[in-house]
């Protein structure tokens, strides 16, 4: 690729910087960044945590080792990233999580033909399990699968989810870029449509919701015609607030520009 | 010889027995307190008998001034007035602008404290023939506004006026202290004042009170002035604090229907993005201010009154009213009545709920139901029909229906709760539950922290009791100097810019560390009152409607307050004010608090 992928261009951003934006959006616990030891990586917001993968050239086995331990005691469950996913969806992680907390120690979307090993979600209970398969040297994924209990989701199970169904129908979340073609076709293709609203004295006789085409919230502010300065604050879906342009966006999504000045 | 910007007295009147005394307040007291909220906590302490009720005459009542009055800085025309309060039973202060913190400071007092009673209905004056009452039997029962401009023609020019409406007369727990359209309005000052038969307190400026180095203020006032016309400020000048509720509403921050709900399908009915273009007709400012957040609307019936976010939250989508001609004419009925409209639409939402479960026998009163706004207003303000028992605020109102109401009595200590919604803005429910004032949104500006980005709203913890701290300081300070909180965004550095403009005026060579510690001495002077005047560590917590009941966002996220994280966050606050696992200060910081 030339490029280590997570530092990959992404709208003003990195390919590192989205993935770890969209799992914030949807787990509201601990981000990790399993990275080789050394790695550098692109700037990374406040909070997420980087761990270096003790053991290299171990495979993905080993970085599911190593994030789940990561994990251990802080959270039950966790979903399993690999860095250079463009289009993951929140409903995607989601529906994924929701596998495992139905009960099984493994949800594995079976999507466009594979097995997604690093676009599932995981029980933290399974570190220990990973770490033995890796000091064995059995490696594959696979391995692991074997000895707990996993739901293959595949796609018509995936879109059984009517909000997944909705907002992520081709199953975008789990295209990946190995080559730089890959990458040049994901980047050229049109930011997710998404819904911005402005609030306030940023109204500006433009009130009510406006579709707009964006990645990041700086994207966002930029077709709103807001100056996304400490003067101002998005809403991610009425929830989350954030001052960071780098912050993800996906398919479906609102983003509110308020004041930041709040309160009277 | 007295610092700069300051008399170094306080005028204590006794209307009872007629008398006025000089207290001296020497300088190392007004530079631990500042003015305004800080000195008139440490007046209270002073003059306040331990356990006297509220609307006894033994009962002081100050309007205290700040060294910053009377300069050329922007919104320092501004004063405070500190009583124990008769709603909540606990310390009050309340802050408003206008040219009475001119004249009343240039009486030649950083305070006046009233005490005793009137024998009849009486307007207290003070200039510089010193003070004395006049007769105010002719004014019972107008309106503050109506009270004021009689007063004014018939005392002539220079005068200048607080005066209580009908409510305060008639001893209504929440009504206020009304002055140039502007109100001292939360915690029912007016009723101690009505208490002690004085429909007014009228000002006359006589002496001239300098800066140490009137060169700084002038060059900090250019700069200040400049700074206010910025970004910062913005909000304020171009649709006011109104702004706020399309974007709570948004945000499923908007108290609904008594705590109901969090958002309100009829909020685009009332925001400011859709009626300014309607019905608004002026901006004004304060006396000495810049900003100009004054957003002066008329309704249909042709009457133009102040709309600020507290005043159509309270009066809108808490008492489920949409109707916007409805909620202007109630908010002008408060001001009419002189009654505090976020206590008022917060009891009337209580009670339309009783009567929804039958736990009162009202008919008449439901939600959405404007007309019964209306009617709940005038009985409150008359203190007839079931205005005798909401007049008592929502605490007391509920400990007489009982039947389980208590749980959703919109109240931290006795106050009603603002529009901020706090399962949603958990700082700010920190923020409210430990306020000395009680649920109060001025004295504690966490909901900045909520809606900065930087925290998760709805996940309370550690990183939020450092937000409260933090905003809880800074209004401590903002309301001691005394300065307009809707200037805080233009400070980068606001304790060292503060302490900068304090030495400016008084000669003092402050710092922002000083700052800091006055900050926490006067939060900590508040809550020694308090414990002086019975607060319980119960007291710092909020209703069983916001503890019990989560609140679903459109995100589909779940926002849930539990008593664990709160109480959590609370001993997260005690510990990190160096309180007690019970909330008491220590012996050391008791002992910086000047009392004795």
């Amino acid at each position: 690729m030339g490029t280590p992928k997570a530092a990959l261009e992404w709208h003003g951003s990195t390919l590192l910087r989205r993935t770890t934006g969209i799992l914030a959006r949807v787990t509201g616990g601990p981000v990790v960044v399993v990275r080789a030891a050394g790695q550098p990586l692109p700037t990374l917001p406040p909070g997420v945590e980087v761990v270096d993968d003790p053991r290299e050239g171990k495979g993905p086995v080993q970085g599911i080792a190593a994030g789940l331990t990561a994990l251990a005691g802080r959270a039950d469950l966790a979903f399993i990233s690999s860095t250079d996913m463009p289009f993951l969806h929140p409903a995607f992680v989601r529906r994924v999580l929701r596998a495992v907390e139905d009960g099984a120690d493994v949800g594995l979307p079976v999507a466009r033909g594979y097995p997604q090993p690093l676009a599932a979600a995981y029980r933290t209970a399974l570190a220990p399990v990973a770490e033995r398969l890796v000091a064995a040297e059995r490696l594959r994924p696979a391995f692991l699968f074997d000895e707990c209990s996993v739901d293959r989701l595949d796609e018509s199970a995936l879109r059984a989810d009517p909000v997944l169904a909705a907002l992520d129908p081709a199953l975008d979340s789990v295209v990946n870029v190995n080559e730089p073609a890959d990458y040049q076709a994901a980047r050229a293709a049109p930011a997710p449509q998404i819904t911005i609203q402005r609030f306030g004295a940023l109204a500006d006789g433009q009130r009510g919701p406006q579709p707009a085409r964006a990645a990041t919230v700086a994207e966002a502010a930029a077709a709103a015609g807001v100056a996304f300065d400490g003067h101002v604050v998005a809403a991610l879906n009425g929830d989350q607030l954030t001052r960071d342009g780098e912050t993800p966006l996906a398919a479906g999504d609102t983003v509110f520009f308020l004041s930041a000045d709040a309160g009277g | 010889m007295t610092a700069g910007g300051y008399c170094g007295q306080a005028l204590v009147v006794d209307v009872g027995a007629g008398t006025s005394e000089r207290l001296p307040l020497p300088d190392d007291l007004l530079r631990a307190y500042l003015g305004g909220a800080g000195l008139g906590t440490w007046l209270m302490h002073r003059l306040g008998p331990p356990g006297v009720d509220p609307l006894a005459p033994a009962a002081p009542l100050a309007f205290v001034f700040s060294p910053l009055v009377g300069t050329p800085l922007t919104t320092s025309a501004k004063f405070a007035v500190v009583a124990k309060s008769p709603l909540t039973g606990m310390l009050n202060d309340a802050l408003s602008s206008s040219q009475f913190a001119i004249a009343g400071k240039l009486t030649g007092h950083d305070a006046i404290v009233v005490r005793g009673a009137c024998t009849e209905p009486s307007a207290l004056l003070v200039d510089g023939n010193g003070a004395r009452l006049t007769g105010a039997a002719e004014l019972c029962g107008l309106p503050a506004a109506e009270a004021e401009a009689r007063l004014r023609d018939q005392l002539g020019h220079g005068w200048r006026i607080a005066a209580i409406g009908p409510a305060g007369e008639r001893g209504v727990r929440y009504a206020t202290i009304s002055h140039d359209g502007r109100h001292a309005g939360r915690g029912g000052l007016g009723a101690v004042l009505g208490a002690k038969r004085l429909k007014a307190v009228a000002v006359r400026a006589a002496i001239k009170v300098g800066p140490a180095d009137p060169a700084a203020v002038l060059a900090a006032a250019r700069d200040l002035r400049a700074r206010s016309f910025g970004p910062a400020t913005a909000k304020y000048r171009e649709l006011g604090t109104l702004a706020n509720l399309l974007a709570f509403n948004a945000l499923s921050t908007l108290p609904t229907r008594n705590f109901q709900a969090a958002s309100f399908a009829e909020a685009p009915q009332l925001a400011a993005e859709e009626l300014a273009g309607l019905r608004k007709v002026a901006r004004n400012s304060c006396a000495s201010c810049t900003i100009g957040c004054e957003h002066i609307y008329r309704a249909r019936s042709g009457q133009k009154m102040r709309v600020e976010y507290e005043n159509v939250f309270a009066l809108g989508p808490m008492c489920g009213v949409a109707d916007p001609d409805a909620v202007l004419a109630a908010s002008a009925r408060c001001d009419d009545l002189g009654l505090d409209t976020i206590s008022a639409g917060g009891t009337i939402a209580w009670a339309m709920e009783c009567a929804e479960r039958g736990l009162i026998d009202a008919p008449w009163l439901r939600f959405g139901d404007s007309g019964a706004l209306l009617r709940a207003l005038d009985e409150i303000g008359h203190r007839r029909g079931l205005g005798e028992l909401l007049a008592e605020g929502s605490r007391r109102a509920a400990q007489r229906v009982g039947g389980g109401s208590a749980a959703f009595a919109p109240h931290v200590k006795g106050l009603e709760l603002p529009g901020y919604e706090p399962r949603t803005l958990q700082a700010m429910a920190l923020g409210l539950a430990v306020n000395a004032r009680g649920a109060d949104h001025n004295r504690s500006g966490a909901y900045e922290a909520d809606l900065s980005g930087q925290h998760d709203r709805l996940a309370g913890g550690a990183a939020q009791v450092a937000a409260a701290i933090e905003t809880e300081d800074r209004a401590a300070v903002m309301d001691s100097m005394i300065l307009c909180k809707f200037l805080r965004g233009v400070f980068t550095e606001p304790f060292d810019e503060w302490a900068a403009l304090l030495s400016a005026v008084t000669g003092w060579p402050v710092d922002g560390t000083e700052l800091h510690q006055t900050a926490r001495r006067i939060v900590l002077a508040k809550r020694a009152f308090n414990i002086r005047e019975g607060w319980q560590p119960a007291d710092d917590w909020l209703p069983g409607r916001l503890l019990a009941e989560p609140v679903q966002l459109g995100s589909g996220r779940v926002a849930t307050l539990t008593p664990d994280r709160l109480r959590g966050m609370i001993d997260g606050y005690y510990a990190a004010r160096g309180l007690d696992s019970q909330g008491h200060p220590g012996p050391a910081d008791v002992a910086d608090l000047m009392l004795m």
